[in-house]
């Protein structure tokens, strides 16, 4: 299902010419944009949250193995299982003898996208286990055999009408255009597959090393069905999801919600701790914990480990030109958006995605809305190295940027080139106020879709100089 | 299995002296927190919060006024069937008695390990109108009730019916949930299952429309018990 580069311009270019996407994409990701300021407004240590949030995850990751043990031991010491994969097809498998061992026939889901990455639902269907999502969105997303577009609105990119039509023509229900009612006809459906799944599949939004807790962030109360309803419980888990303390967990979460929604918490924070205890009324009988590692264990290793800060909160989709523009089924990825560009070839290997890294202007819109500050502009710029080192680079601009730095590294070269780039500029766009309509090969690219500014008069050089002669002449005039 | 553990183990260790992790450092240093608040302003707070939430949270100053404001609530679920935690569990007594009186029928959460019953027990739970629980904490910056499982506390009753109806003691509510974990260091030993609540359940997956109700209960309502 992962759909790697040479079609990213194609779903891009499609993407684009795409009407009803382009102003979901518009009316979502702003939306998204004014609750999160709105929340950041009124938070007055949003500065020192943020900076420890972003300690938290640093330091845990530091000594993730320290922390992985602790975890581990104290999942189990709470009663639950823990279960290592190294990555998709292992997880899969651990799944699936969990489900064979209880016979398991229907599994309801949370949202995670851990899942979406492994492909765990194709996998476990393939054994004749059906497989329900429970989130609204995913639900829907499933009905229509699409993948989540954005981390925290699934399907922000379908109208109403598409969704009634859906509904319509896969549960019966009644056409509608009200919200309220969909909404309810997905509970009904839903409510009874609840109530009679053998197994509850959840993802992870942190792990605690003190206490072996999984916290699992959400607003529906599929999340708390999921984990209570059936006999059994599994959650799928990054290795680098975790945190020390429950203090910390706190310190994480005052910034997630307002990252992701604009609340100041979720409508659920569920805080499990094991199975039910001996005495408990109600919950599930077993608790699995599954940690997947898929690449994440290379990414720590790598120049790019400072994205395994991301807790998903999804504000820098929100945030980012190009991603409002082309929303997340272009980048082909599980992950889009600023963080899926880095993620993805991080995890995946730079060959099949080094496309994906380009797909940015580097404008540093979403470092500025990370809620743990992850410098994503320079993971970009590392990405893009690691393409051009792989050899993942076409000749062209193997060839230009060879040339760029024969010509930058030697001065009278440079000069002679701007200079006569300048005049050439100037030339270009002598009918269009300092325009360029149309430019020759190779920078013709650039021009069928946008004008090129013609350079300035002066040279940036030659402006710095005079500057310094004036500046030199005032200092020497005050004296 | 524990090959695969080892095997990830191994690589983890083998990946951190590379790692470049900005910010890192060997301590994450301990933080002011605190522990108590005002409790008129905590209660105003916590109210505010909860109604901004689409919930709804009322102050009673006795238990007439605690139970008046219990069975409006039922009146306003148009209840018959409720679900409740035991009578001890409760911060109101008189729980049990009230309902009995005044012809509700009372149901309590038991679910079965076996899997066959479990589902009849189930879909018997479902059919509850309304949900009575007390709570362990309230946090006054997010309007958020804390509930841990414990033995007779069983998490469906908050979860299953169209309305939740929580009693909170005032004394239990916290500034922050920073504050609630340094006061309940033990609190995940206590029982399997910590959750916060925060209004009414909620979506806003199609066309960014907000819509309650859409698992959870569609109606939460609190009422704060403020001689307690």
């Amino acid at each position: 299902m992962n759909n790697p580069n040479s079609a990213f311009h194609d779903r891009a270019a499609v993407a684009l010419r795409d009407r009803t996407l382009r102003t979901a994409l518009d009316r979502a990701t702003l939306r998204f944009q004014e609750l999160r300021a709105s929340a950041f407004a009124d938070f007055a240590d949003a500065d020192a949250a943020r900076d420890r949030a972003r300690l938290i995850r640093a330091h845990t990751l530091s000594r993730l193995d320290t922390y992985l043990e602790q975890f581990a031991t104290n999942v189990e010491r709470a009663g639950g299982r823990i279960h290592f994969a190294s990555d998709a097809a292992a997880l899969n498998r651990i799944v699936i003898a969990i489900a064979r061992a209880h016979q398991a026939q229907s599994v309801v889901k949370g949202k995670s996208m851990l899942s979406e990455e492994v492909e765990l639902n194709h996998a476990l269907e393939a054994q004749g286990i059906r497989v329900l999502e429970t989130d609204l969105g995913e639900y829907i997303a499933q009905l229509a055999d699409e993948r989540p577009s954005h981390i925290v609105a699934p399907i922000f990119h379908k109208t109403r009408e598409q969704v009634a039509a859906l509904l319509h023509e896969k549960i019966g229900m009644p056409l509608t255009d009200d919200v309220a009612e969909m909404t309810a006809a997905a509970r009904r459906v839903l409510r009874s597959e609840f109530l009679n799944a053998d197994l509850g599949i959840s993802g992870v939004n942190f792990g605690v090393a003190a206490t072996g807790s999984i916290c699992l962030v959400e607003n529906e109360g599929n999340g708390r069905l999921t984990t209570t309803a059936p006999r059994v419980h599994i959650a799928l888990m990054g290795i680098e999801r975790l945190v020390p303390t429950l203090d910390d967990l706190a310190a994480m979460l005052q910034v997630l919600a307002r990252s992701a929604t604009g609340q100041k918490l979720a409508v659920y924070t569920n805080i499990i701790t094991g199975p039910r205890q001996t005495f408990e009324a109600d919950g599930p009988d077993e608790l699995h914990v599954i940690l997947l590692d898929n690449g994440r264990s290379k990414t720590l290793g790598s120049a790019v480990a400072e994205i395994l800060y991301c807790i998903r909160c999804g504000a820098c989709l929100n945030a980012c030109p190009v991603y409002r523009e082309i929303g997340g089924h272009a980048y082909g990825s599980v992950y889009s958006g600023p963080v899926g560009a880095v993620l993805t070839p991080a995890l995946n290997g730079i060959a099949a995605w080094s496309e994906l890294p380009q797909a940015s202007t580097l404008c540093g819109a979403c470092r500025q809305v990370c809620p743990v500050r992850i410098d994503i502009p320079r993971l970009l710029v590392m990405e893009r190295d690691a393409a051009a080192r792989a050899g993942e680079m076409s000749r062209g601009w193997r060839w230009g940027l060879r040339g760029y730095a024969f010509m930058a590294t030697r001065p009278a070269l440079f000069r002679l080139a701007v200079w006569s780039a300048r005049l050439g500029s100037r030339w270009l766009s002598r009918f269009n106020h300092g325009w360029i309509k149309k430019a020759p090969p190779p920078l013709n690219a650039w021009t069928a879709t946008r004008d090129l500014p013609a350079f300035a008069s002066q040279s940036f050089r030659a402006q710095w100089r005079a500057h310094q002669a004036r500046s030199g002449a005032t200092s020497e005039a005050r004296k | 299995m524990n090959d695969e553990r080892e095997r990830m183990m191994r690589q983890i260790r083998a990946a951190l002296p590379d790692a470049h992790l900005p910010a890192a450092r060997a301590t994450i240093p301990a933080r002011e927190i605190a522990r108590q608040g005002d409790r008129a302003t905590m209660i105003s707070s916590f109210q505010r919060e909860v109604d901004a939430l689409g919930g709804n949270c009322a102050v009673a100053t006795n238990e007439a006024d605690a139970i008046a404001l219990l069975l409006q609530s039922l009146r306003d679920a148009n209840a018959n069937q409720v679900l409740t935690w035991d009578d001890a569990d409760l911060p109101l007594r008189r729980v049990g008695q009230t309902l009995q009186e005044n012809g509700y029928t009372r149901i309590f959460a038991r679910v079965s390990r076996d899997a066959t019953k479990r589902k009849t027990e189930l879909a018997a739970l479902e059919r509850a109108d309304a949900g009575i629980t007390g709570a362990l904490a309230g946090l006054a910056d997010s309007g958020a009730l804390a509930l841990v499982t414990q033995p007779t506390q069983a998490r469906l009753v908050s979860l299953l019916p169209p309305m939740h109806i929580a009693l909170l003691a005032a004394s239990r509510l916290y500034p922050t949930m920073a504050a609630f974990f340094a006061s309940h260091p033990d609190v995940t030993r206590r029982g399997s299952n910590l959750v916060f609540i925060a209004g009414p359940s909620r979506t806003a997956d199609i066309e960014m429309t907000l819509t309650r109700g859409v698992h959870g209960p569609k109606f939460l309502c609190v009422i704060i018990l403020e001689w307690l």
